[in-house]
């Protein structure tokens, strides 16, 4: 499929007349890795509601490989993964029978196999007939991921995959994310506001300051741009970056 | 994509049933009832016995004088399975509405609403499939409550039942499988319908408290005959004519009271079972066509009901949010 | 300590719209029933009027007023059955939400120089409060039925028998707010410990006088008990079991007190309600030993 692989054009949403998201005009291309910044309250949650259809936007236009997230919304979701930022699934079950269920409804050809296939592919076989509600968050994230991917989307969304990880399970994370995109070819977009993050992951960052897009580039232009700074810390707060 | 559509909503049905087989609170009351179940079937069934010992004794009795004319059976075997009827209208129904809650605030509870919402899966789908794997459950425990039944009377009360009971006895399990279905679909709609599922738990219990006990009680209460005990009307030395006779004069009051009474779904559900188990005398000397006449009023409310809270369920399963409201921006 | 613990437990619960729904059903339920016995009233006066005609048409006697074989009180007998059904599940209710709503807080009151003892007394005194008022309300209503039905003021015994029948009914309920807070004390999962205290009163109302008498559970709506099939071997062995079934213990000590079945000694009233106080003693037995283990460091969750 030709076409960038994420585009939204005068994007906006309020909530109860508030609004939340001003005029986000963004295009991300395919294969990127795409650091979404922000402070708390920022909108970055709401940008990924929207894109995988969980909401509608008030104003405005996204495309997720080429089809609207209003109109077209089942072609988007058959094509994204999505981890949301508090991982739970179903705790009755084991994370086999998790990742089964969500095969099925991914409209997977044979979701036995596939779901043995991406539970080796993230080393965690050994956890396939445990009862999720048994696990730790680092277990659950890892299951949470393995259900995202499981039907191979074209485009992961990630929100604050990071939250309650200790250090070893954010290193995990962080090879897994370059894995997919390497192996799979996964474009993915990422909130954080763990910014240590980015550098090391994204080949993209936005920065989103009270739901206004104000800076995107390539993390490598980013470097460039501000040579002078001694973190990523400083350069978000120069951009802006930080409550008002 | 119609087979995607099925094959999505068969994997929801699949994992509904998952969940209620896996549900301590659904394994308390399902043991609640089955055993209430048994328990009046086998205590009925013990009392048939007894009397159709009696029974078959007069009739040897009286075959082994030469009597000719031998008064036939007045015994009915599905009259055995009331109480295991009244079980389903009351506890049966507590039992769907707690399925149907569980199917929204399990989604909610465990945050997977979004994850669902995110796959190629309309809320239609998503309700369509829930209420076919409520009725996978409902339907096994409706056969399960049929085969104790069946095996009781024959048994312990000795008497198998024929082609045309046992036929009649599925209608009305059939119509068991419809009214709690009905319950399940009102649960699963007040706890979409609220922003805190347990409220909608709470005015579900609320609505079935109603329409299952008050609204029957009030019915029977007012009527003219239960107001002393051992009736009014042979009180007052009146025999069946002067009854009818003089409720004629009471017309307007018995419409006001069997309205009462048609309001609640739980009603028709029961005399509709009753009518298929010969519970009421009156019923039992009529051909299988009669009898659906007779109570076709009773169908045609149920079928209402059937149809409308089903609907109202996909309408809320449509209007919920898919992301809690007040979350993350 | 402890009336502090109930006096805030009033305040939460008159906020909770669920309470003052459930609350609101109960005092319409009990207008209902006196809107039904002045129904009942109306219904036999006319009846017999029409009797006393169509007799005469027949140059028949006019036959007694059956009026005069309803007992006085009989006004009242739909709340035998309101009471077991509302009220208790009322109670349930009350008992839950005492508990659970707590959530958080409940560890919050524990960092003050409150005992686990006074704050299970301080819950169980909220409760028996908020089930007192409304039961006073409910007489309260029945009072004004007696009232309009009878165009007179009832007498002291019919109100002795009232007050009487309210504060049995209030025993009875707390059994029931007990146990509710006893299943939230008992499980976390708010609608698990609800449905389970609704498992236990589905039990107590509609299964287990099956065994006991062979009543349907239809016939358990029914105010009077006529308990059938009771010389059946089956029975006599399990009427041994009797005082446990408190529904019927209830309806039967109930039916005495407003004397609408024929009246028995008092003693045996009182042997009717006996199995209701000892349930009740040994369910505030039974929650203080929970709030003492309790872990209040956890908060009761929705699932």
């Amino acid at each position: 499929m030709d076409g960038p692989a994420i585009e939204m054009r005068g994007l906006g949403h309020s909530y109860n007349g508030s609004p939340v998201l001003h005029n986000i005009d963004l295009t991300i291309e395919r294969g990127e890795v795409f650091g979404f910044l922000g402070h708390n309250g920022a909108g970055k949650t709401t940008t990924v509601n929207i894109l995988t259809t969980l909401i509608t936007p008030t104003h405005g236009t996204a495309l997720v490989n080429g089809y609207d997230v209003i109109t077209d919304r089942r072609r988007v979701n058959a094509h994204i993964g999505y981890l949301p930022s508090e991982v739970r699934m179903y705790p009755h079950m084991t994370a086999r029978e998790n990742l089964t269920f969500f095969a099925e409804l991914s409209g997977v050809e044979s979701p036995n196999r596939a779901v043995a296939e991406t539970l080796e592919y993230l080393d965690c076989s050994e956890l396939a007939d445990l009862r999720v509600g048994s696990f730790s968050t680092g277990m659950r994230q890892r299951i949470g991921i393995a259900q995202a991917i499981v039907h191979r989307p074209s485009v992961l969304f990630l929100d604050e995959p990071t939250a309650g990880l200790d250090p070893a399970g954010i290193r995990q994370l962080r090879r897994t994310i370059l894995d997919l995109n390497a192996d799979l070819g996964m474009t993915v977009f990422m909130n954080t506001h763990q910014l240590s993050e980015v550098s090391k992951v994204c080949t993209t960052i936005g920065v989103l300051n009270h739901g206004e897009l104000i800076y995107k580039d390539s993390m490598e232009a980013t470097m460039r741009r501000f040579p002078d700074e001694m973190s990523l810390e400083d350069i978000y707060v120069r951009m802006g970056g930080v409550p008002a | 994509m119609r087979t995607e559509s099925r094959r999505r909503i068969l994997a929801i049905a699949h994992h509904e049933m998952r969940a209620a087989t896996r549900s301590g609170v659904l394994h308390a009351l399902l043991g609640i009832l089955i055993v209430a179940t048994a328990g009046s079937v086998v205590i009925a069934s013990a009392v048939y016995a007894s009397r159709l010992a009696d029974y078959q004794a007069y009739r040897a009795a009286a075959v082994a004088g030469g009597v000719t004319r031998i008064a036939p059976s007045p015994l009915a075997p599905l009259s055995l399975l009331r109480g295991a009827f009244e079980y389903i209208e009351i506890i049966g129904s507590v039992i769907a509405i707690t399925l149907g809650y569980l199917a929204v605030s399990r989604e909610r509870a465990n945050k997977t609403l979004p994850l669902l919402l995110s796959r190629p899966v309309s809320a239609v789908e998503l309700a369509a499939g829930s209420f076919i794997g409520a009725l996978g459950v409902i339907a096994t425990l409706a056969a399960a409550s049929a085969t104790v039944a069946v095996l009781s009377v024959g048994l312990i009360g000795h008497d198998w039942l024929n082609l045309t009971q046992v036929g009649k006895l599925f209608l009305a399990f059939i119509a068991a499988i419809v009214y709690m279905a009905t319950f399940y679909s009102l649960g699963a709609y007040t706890a979409a319908s609220s922003k805190a599922a347990a409220n909608g738990l709470m005015v579900a219990l609320g609505i079935w408290l109603i329409v299952v006990l008050l609204l029957p009680q009030i019915g029977d209460t007012l009527d003219a005959d239960n107001q002393i005990p051992g009736g009014l009307f042979a009180a007052l030395g009146l025999g069946h004519d002067g009854e009818v006779q003089i409720l004629q004069h009471f017309a307007t009051y018995e419409t006001v009271r069997t309205s009462i009474e048609a309001a609640s779904f739980a009603k028709h559900f029961e005399r509709f079972a009753f009518a298929m188990t010969d519970v009421k005398e009156r019923y039992r000397s009529l051909s299988f066509p009669d009898l659906l006449l007779q109570v076709r009023a009773s169908i045609i409310w149920i079928l209402i009901y059937a149809v409308t809270l089903p609907a109202l369920m996909i309408r809320a399963f449509r209007k919920q949010p898919s992301i809690p409201q007040g979350a993350n921006q | 300590m402890i009336d502090t613990i109930a006096s805030q437990q009033l305040l939460s619960m008159r906020r909770q719209r669920v309470f003052v729904v459930a609350m609101g059903l109960f005092v319409a339920m009990t207008a209902a029933a006196g809107a039904l016995g002045w129904s009942s009233h109306q219904t036999i006066v006319r009846v017999y009027e029409q009797a006393v005609k169509l007799l005469a048409a027949q140059g028949q006697p006019a036959p007694p007023n059956p009026f005069l074989l309803k007992p006085e009180l009989s006004l009242l007998s739909n709340m035998v059955v309101y009471i077991p059904l509302l009220g208790a599940l009322l109670a349930l209710l009350i008992g839950h939400m005492a508990i659970s709503d707590d959530g958080p807080a409940g560890r919050l009151v524990f960092s003050r120089s409150v005992s686990r003892g006074d704050y299970a007394l301080g819950k169980i005194l909220g409760a028996g409060i908020a089930l007192g008022l409304i039961m006073l309300t409910a007489l309260a209503i029945s009072l004004f039925s007696l009232v309009v039905v009878n165009h007179a003021v009832p007498g002291l015994a019919v109100l002795g028998r009232l007050v009487v029948f309210y504060g049995l009914s209030w025993l009875y309920v707390m059994v029931f707010a007990l146990i509710g807070m006893g299943a939230a004390l008992l499980s976390r999962r708010r609608s698990f410990s609800l449905l389970a205290a609704l498992g236990v009163w589905l039990g107590f109302t509609f299964a287990i006088p099956q065994f006991t008498s062979g009543l349907r559970p239809t016939e358990s709506l029914n105010p009077i008990i006529d308990p059938v099939g009771i010389s059946q071997r089956f029975f006599e062995v399990t009427a041994l079991a009797r005082p446990i079934s408190i529904a019927e213990q209830y309806k039967a000590a109930s039916g005495q007190v407003l004397a609408i079945v024929p009246v028995e000694s008092a003693s045996s009233t009182l042997s009717h309600t006996l199995p209701i106080a000892v349930a009740a003693a040994l369910l505030v037995a039974a929650v203080i030993a929970l709030v003492r283990r309790h872990d209040f460091s956890r908060s009761s969750y929705e699932d």
